[in-house]
């Protein structure tokens, strides 16, 4: 059953949907449409339902390289850049022609992962975010490889769902299983991993969480993330 | 129309496009104007030559997405439809350009490419990559994280920092403004267009702070400030109306077309002032 006490005050419950490319992609390096458009199904029904979703989404590099015809994903970071530039493009078209269905309108948001050490720029991507998702546009987030001096994270961006929420306040992380597909939702401040098997469980279990909040969360609160997918999974 | 005639060996070229030329006077993308320049400039790299495209309009194409009429004024409605419309002008850009058999990367800067010498060097890396992989990289400043009202002041500035982050021989600036005038053209009849400038002087500066467009963001000012930037690199810099991309073509035919700064070192320059 929804809980409308959350719904009904000022903040909107806010959801970091992580994705590796992997759980989206064929064998061949091709996007799936069948799972994306289910994916982008689910989530555009969560934003209906009255949640703000931002989606962190990795990508990039394996879809440049399917573009340009590669057999193997390069290995050089120069490369990887490169790749990350053509295929970007490609990324976000993609989740853009599958939302289109469901007449979500998304935006997409590159960050470096140095964002954290620069005050005005978090804030300046914090307004963006904040207006975005008042706006109701679904923000797609990438790591923005072509010009990052950091090390390129090709398969984790667990580290950068991780900085999304911290920066936007987000109330939980959702994180698609790349195994067999299935959905967990990690609430925060040591609370146990919630399993969700399918795309009705997953709207289930965030509905739960969000009465769970609206009972004990009676004046903001920082909420802290576990830092690394081991640290989700160990507990 | 010696300095013209140089524009035919360039071999890398950074070509900018302004909103103004990529839109209708109403807002709406002109698609038919964005076919030309991508079969343009498709047609230029597959002749062997480097091409870097530099675009403003993702504001105005976010705003249209969303059935907007206003363009926006505060920073954060900016940046939203910013980041909105520039998932959606690429995908246009990548559907004209792959019509023409070309691919094309994105390449999101922001104003610590400059500041940054390690920003700065990978950037160059990564763009020197790029096309050596025969892509033609469009680059757009990534204003949803960037700090300052826009941090680059607008794209002409932008244009100009890429153009020597490539080591351009040109920069082709399009937009609005067929070139700088002699006066301003909208009072002054006798209004001539200056077809080459060999140093930016303060008079030149203050021809130009008159004849500015009222619709683009930057107006003549910036214009002058990215040729400034070009000259001192060495890098040719050309301002020319926007109105058919295939001025891009006369220009590199040596065709007398818009304003010429010319780039080169001051000596060469001052020698070639002698001789007249």
């Amino acid at each position: 059953m929804p809980c409308w006490r959350m719904e009904k005050s000022k903040r909107r419950t806010r959801i970091v949907v992580r994705i590796e490319i992997a759980t989206l992609i064929n064998r061949d390096g091709k996007i799936n449409r069948r799972k994306m458009d289910r994916l982008a199904m689910v989530l555009s029904n969560l934003n209906n339902s009255g949640k703000q979703i931002i989606v962190v989404s990795s990508g990039a590099i394996v879809l440049g390289s399917e573009k340009l015809g590669l057999s193997n994903i390069p290995s050089a970071k120069i490369d990887m850049q490169a790749m990350a530039a053509v295929g970007q493009a490609e990324l976000i078209r993609s989740y853009q022609r599958s939302f289109d269905e469901y007449g979500q309108i998304v935006a997409q948001v590159l960050v470096t992962s140095d964002i954290v050490d620069y005050p005005q720029r978090m804030e300046n991507t914090r307004n963006t975010f904040d207006m975005l998702l008042s706006m109701n546009i679904l923000p797609i987030v990438n790591e923005n490889d072509p010009v990052s001096t950091t090390d390129i994270e090709l398969d984790d961006n667990y580290p950068l769902a991780l900085k999304v929420a911290n920066i936007t306040g987000a109330d939980f992380i959702v994180i698609k299983s790349p195994d067999n597909g299935n959905y967990d939702i990690v609430a925060g401040n040591n609370q146990p991993v919630i399993h969700a098997e399918d795309e009705i469980s997953l709207q289930e279990g965030i509905e739960d969480l969000c009465c769970r909040d609206a009972r004990m969360a009676s004046h903001p609160r920082e909420i802290v993330f576990p830092a690394s997918m081991e640290m989700i999974y160990s507990r | 129309m010696k300095f013209r005639e140089n524009l035919k060996s360039k071999n890398r070229i950074v070509v900018k496009i302004g909103t103004s030329s990529l839109s209708f006077p109403n807002g709406r993308i002109n698609f038919h104007r964005i076919e030309k320049l991508a079969r343009i400039l498709s047609q230029l790299r597959k002749k062997g030559m480097q091409v870097v495209l530099v675009t403003s309009g993702a504001i105005g194409v976010g705003a249209a997405r969303i059935g907007m009429t206003e363009r926006p004024r505060e920073l954060p409605r900016k940046q939203a439809l910013a980041a909105i419309g520039q998932a959606e002008l690429i995908k246009i850009y990548q559907k004209f350009f792959e019509e023409y058999n070309q691919l094309v990367a994105q390449v999101l800067l922001t104003r610590d490419v400059v500041e940054e010498p390690e920003r700065n060097r990978n950037a160059k890396r990564t763009l020197a990559r790029l096309l050596e992989m025969e892509l033609i990289p469009i680059i757009n400043e990534n204003d949803t994280i960037a700090t300052h009202e826009i941090e680059f002041g607008d794209n002409d500035t932008l244009s100009a920092i890429v153009a020597c982050l490539v080591e351009a021989g040109l920069l082709i600036i399009l937009s609005d403004i067929d070139g700088l005038y002699s006066a301003d053209p909208h009072t002054d009849p006798a209004a001539e267009i200056i077809h080459s400038v060999h140093d930016i002087t303060p008079e030149l500066e203050k021809l130009a702070s008159g004849a500015g467009s009222s619709f683009s963001t930057g107006g003549m000012v910036t214009k002058i400030s990215a040729a400034r930037i070009c000259q001192q690199a060495g890098v040719d810099c050309i301002i020319a109306s926007g109105s058919d991309p295939a001025v891009i073509l006369e220009i590199l035919e040596g065709k007398k077309i818009g304003t010429h700064f010319v780039a080169g070192p001051p000596s060469v320059i001052q020698n070639e002032s002698l001789q007249k």
